[in-house]
């Protein structure tokens, strides 16, 4: 706030950016399933925020402000882009596969598997499986990402690794 | 035997746990940020010239709009009512000021005269007026010379 309040919004965006970045990312991947599309959504949050700065009142905490510019941005670009691409497409198999380059051919089945379930998770449940699982987040992160109670969260993750563990006979 | 809920977080882990942007991101984000705030500071300035712009419309409108009033209050009917309320004023209540009596008395004709003169004018001065309207220029235009 001290930035803002002193016209330093490069050097406040600096300070945000190591914090929030795979957050936001995560949150807008959670929603296109697209990791280009997720990556220019995570820019244009980050533009926004940066231009928003000087009418942000710290009424409500940044990761809340900066999550909900996140999801609006989100749902505008996915409003946008038909079709919906998924989890299993080759694209978004391709993007997380990127997070281990040089994983054994069993390692990437079970990937594929794994990814092709939690895509056939519902829409909900998806999201907080993801966002979960994104730097390691609680339940409380997700709640405010999601903009949803805790409670809702927890029943929602609940669901999916009830689902998940069935599925891949755990 | 492993926790089944333990296996499958670490298996949801490997897979979300290292999802993040491309490594240029934040380049790309304060390339993008420095055109932004250059973009920024030429519309402040755009708005800053268009705030002079409109603040230079409404004084001269409102000079204007003072002109017409002063225009519209200069009537037969106005300078007419003004000089029965000063020969009121003067026949009834003599003793008030008896040097503005004295001099009423003493200079009549001439204010009389005077009076007349101003009656006269009026029409003219409105005439005038009215020919000398223009349109108000909110700024010094170029002038374009055409063929």
């Amino acid at each position: 706030m001290e930035l803002v309040r002193a016209e330093r919004r490069d050097e406040a965006i600096a300070q945000l950016l190591p914090a929030f970045r795979r957050k936001v990312f995560g949150l807008a991947y959670s929603f296109l399933r697209n990791r280009e599309a997720a990556e220019d959504v995570t820019q244009d949050v980050f533009i926004k925020v940066w231009r928003a700065l000087p009418r942000f009142d710290g009424r409500a905490s940044v990761s809340t402000w900066i999550y909900t510019i996140a999801r609006n941005a989100s749902l505008s670009a996915l409003r946008a882009r038909r079709p919906q691409s998924s989890l299993s497409d080759p694209e978004a198999m391709e993007a997380l596969q990127a997070i281990d380059p040089a994983p054994s051919a069993d390692a990437m089945v079970d990937r594929a598997a794994l990814l092709r379930l939690v895509d056939q998770l519902p829409t909900k449940q998806r999201q907080v499986v993801m966002l979960f699982y994104v730097e390691e987040q609680s339940h409380e992160e997700v709640a405010t990402m999601l903009s949803m109670p805790v409670g809702t969260v927890k029943t929602l993750l609940h669901r999916a690794r009830a689902t998940l563990s069935a599925a891949v006979g755990m | 035997m492993s926790n089944p809920d333990s296996e499958l977080d670490r298996r949801l882990r490997a897979l979300f746990g290292g999802l993040d942007t491309g490594t240029d991101f934040d380049a790309r984000l304060m390339a993008r940020l420095r055109v932004e705030s250059q973009t920024d500071a030429a519309e402040r300035a755009i708005r800053v010239r268009q705030e002079e712009r409109e603040r230079y419309r409404k004084a001269l409108l409102g000079l204007q709009s003072w002109r017409r009033s002063m225009l519209r209050l200069l009537t037969l009917d106005t300078l007419g009512i003004t000089l029965v309320l000063v020969v009121v004023l003067v026949t009834a209540w003599p003793d008030l000021n008896r040097d503005v009596l004295n001099i009423s008395l003493q200079y009549g004709p001439y204010i009389a005269t005077l009076l007349g003169v101003l009656l006269a004018a009026v029409p003219v001065v409105g005439m005038w007026a009215e020919q000398t309207r223009r349109p108000i220029r909110l700024l010094a235009s170029s002038h374009r010379f055409t063929r």
